[in-house]
């Protein structure tokens, strides 16, 4: 795990608004005893970043508990927010007592009595949040928090795909919205880095990408060997990127958004073309999957930042980022992309001047639910008619019994008929008989 | 069931690797829920900030592993819980403190907390060494470990003989895991529960800073025993 060893691999960030903490501030110390005044002849500032400042040394923020809840949750009785205190003030009375110099987790683990893991944890929490080893010249910071993100979402420390740096450059941006209020120059920076370092994609990736994503869903790992030469992490962010992909992204940067669409409109003819089709089941299945649903993993991120970040925090960048979004002009893109449910949805919703990403997504949904009741409707008279037909042919079939019942009526008349005939003859010829007889008896 | 008889189910792990000339010696507390990642961070971490060189990184992790799955080996075997207080002896030396203590602790605790322990006693007696507290935890901790151990032999040895003859040798089976016996006999109503004076010595605790010249030369006398 990457600690503050020479992580100035990223742009050399200056965070410009540091504060800073004169040592002989009386908080540092927990249960051991204060600096004596006289071993620091020159009073050493430590700095600590902005976004650190909820820290304080007699009490717990609201971060720590959300970073480090095994401590606050009152499931074992010895990790309780007192134990949880005594090893986070030792650790940094500990670096603040050796101050330039960097303080390492094997330094701290021999000396606190615990067990290591837990200390591990806090360690790495601190590191991360600039409250040891922390010195405005390194990078360290960005690094490690979403390296402590990757840990906490996916439980597992030894697996920090090596992606995850790209995503850092990204989401640092977010987190710089929500977190300090610094005007991101500095994420600027970030993203053009990230976004130089991929190449463009080609309209034909850009098909390839949609009739993936429409034949595997979110299984990305099945889409990234489709799409020849594109790594998952790679097709994720294009498919994002794409004009219909972002809609469902509030939080996404709004430079990034910007930037894709300059690209989406080089590449906007093909798509218009080819992947009309492509481009509306996608957008469909996305639509009606839930932003908690964690097999889209963009949106879990996001849905885990904004639990992260706190939500009056998560709730303003995503308000600013849909403002900005909706500042883009929507209309040339609209176009562009050519497919015409699109259009009809929008056309729907009135072609309205007002580019409100809400009043869109209402009548999108709108539009959705009359198609629904028609789909509903043709099923029902397809039902209705195939009863029909059924009756239709018992009608039929008893027509035709009628029809031999009075074929065998009227043989039977016949056979009736006949053998009337066959008695009389046999009365006359017995009548003639006895004529006969009497005359000869005579 | 069998778990270490404290609060936190932790387990005492000690290292000692040796590798290309170089010795690595260590000792501290695992919480064995911890998923077992852990090990090769924890690992990884220790080999860069003690700058070994990498190849401790493997035998560290296995050591570890190995350590651990001894432990889980034994959950779910059957401990035996009778009447148990032990006397609990430290003797160790770490840096330039020396420390003598003997204690009794009560196994049948299971809210015991030997990290809370070692805290107060190293606060207590004035400790500065603040890499004391983690020896005399891990200590502590270490011989309950045996004990526990002891206690599933034991318990699986009752068993075993109950299947054959009944009834005495299950007090057999009891006296055999230690002191405990004595120790009850102790707080019968005939003696009072004051310490006898020949005992006080032994039971309290001694802190003795050494000077470098006498760490090296014990530090020598280690060597020496370990060949």
């Amino acid at each position: 795990m990457a600690t503050k060893a020479s992580d100035s691999g990223g742009s050399g960030e200056n965070l410009p608004n540091t504060s800073s903490l004169s040592e002989t501030t009386s908080g540092v110390t927990a249960s051991q005893l204060t600096q004596p005044p006289s071993s620091s002849s020159e009073i050493d500032t430590i700095y600590v970043p902005s976004y650190s400042r909820w820290f304080s040394s007699t009490g717990i923020d609201e971060c720590e508990v959300r970073s480090l809840p095994e401590f606050f949750n009152s499931r074992s009785s010895s990790k309780n927010p007192k134990f949880y205190l005594y090893l986070r003030n030792s650790i940094i009375k500990q670096y603040r007592d050796d101050h330039p110099r960097k303080i390492s987790f094997t330094d701290v683990r021999r000396t606190l009595v615990s067990d290591v893991v837990s200390i591990r944890r806090v360690f790495d929490f601190l590191d991360s949040w600039g409250l040891i080893n922390y010195s405005s010249s390194s990078s360290a910071k960005p690094l490690k928090w979403d390296d402590k993100e990757a840990v906490k979402s996916a439980g597992d420390a030894a697996s920090e795909p090596p992606t995850t740096v790209k995503e850092t450059a990204k989401r640092i941006c977010n987190g710089c919205k929500s977190i300090c209020s610094i005007a991101c120059f500095v994420c600027d920076k970030r993203v053009e880095i990230s976004e130089e370092s991929k190449s463009k994609w080609s309209e034909k990736e850009i098909l390839q990408l949609l009739e993936a994503v429409m034949h595997y869903g979110d299984d990305w790992k099945k889409v990234a060997p489709y799409v020849t030469g594109r790594t998952e992490k790679d097709c994720v962010s294009q498919f994002v990127k794409l004009p219909f992909g972002e809609q469902f992204v509030k939080e996404s940067d709004s430079e990034d958004a910007s930037e894709a669409f300059d690209q989406i409109k080089g590449s906007a003819d093909l798509e218009s073309g080819g992947s009309d089709k492509d481009g509306s089941s996608p957008n469909k299945r996305m639509r009606l999957t839930p932003l908690a649903d964690a097999s889209n993993p963009i949106m879990a991120q996001a849905a885990f930042l904004s639990a992260l970040a706190g939500t009056k925090v998560a709730e303003a960048a995503a308000r600013a980022a849909v403002t900005a979004l909706s500042n883009e002009d929507y209309e040339v893109e609209i176009n562009a992309s050519g497919d015409p449910n699109r259009q009809e949805a929008n056309a729907a919703s009135g072609g309205e001047s007002t580019r409100n990403d809400s009043e869109r997504a209402w009548a999108d949904a709108k539009y959705l639910i009359q198609k629904e009741e028609q789909e509903v409707e043709g099923a029902i008279k397809e039902v209705v008619e195939v009863e029909m037909k059924k009756i239709r042919d018992r009608i039929v079939h008893f027509e035709k019994l009628d029809l031999e019942m009075e074929r065998s009526r009227k043989q039977l008349e016949e056979m009736k008929n006949l053998l009337f005939t066959d008695q009389l003859n046999i009365f006359f010829h017995t009548r003639k008989a006895r004529k006969s007889e009497d005359r000869v008896e005579c | 069931k069998f778990r270490m008889p404290t609060a936190e189910n932790l387990v005492p792990i000690r290292l000692d690797i040796q590798f290309e000339g170089q010795r690595y010696k260590d000792a501290f507390t695992w919480n064995p829920s911890d998923p077992d990642n852990e090990v090769v961070v924890f690992a990884k971490r220790t080999v860069k900030d003690l700058k070994l060189p990498a190849a401790f990184i493997t035998q560290i992790a296995q050591s570890i592993q190995s350590q651990l799955t001894d432990f889980r080996s034994y959950e779910g075997q059957d401990m035996y819980t009778g009447e148990k207080i032990i006397p609990i002896k430290l003797d160790l030396r770490v840096n330039h403190t020396l420390i003598k203590d003997q204690f009794l602790w009560d196994l049948n605790n299971f809210e015991s907390d030997p990290e809370e322990f070692a805290r107060t006693l190293c606060k207590d007696l004035g400790v500065e060494d603040p890499e004391v507290g983690p020896a005399v935890a891990f200590a502590i901790r270490e011989q309950l470990y045996e004990i526990a151990i002891q206690s599933v032999a034991s318990a699986r040895e009752s068993r075993l003989s109950k299947k054959g003859r009944r009834g005495s040798d299950h007090g057999s089976a009891s006296k055999s895991s230690g002191l405990s016996m004595d120790l009850v006999k102790l707080f019968s109503f005939k003696s009072s529960v004051v310490r006898k004076r020949k005992d006080l010595d032994i039971y309290e605790p001694m802190v003795d800073l050494l000077t470098t010249e006498e760490v090296d030369a014990l530090e020598a006398r280690e060597e020496r025993h370990a060949r």
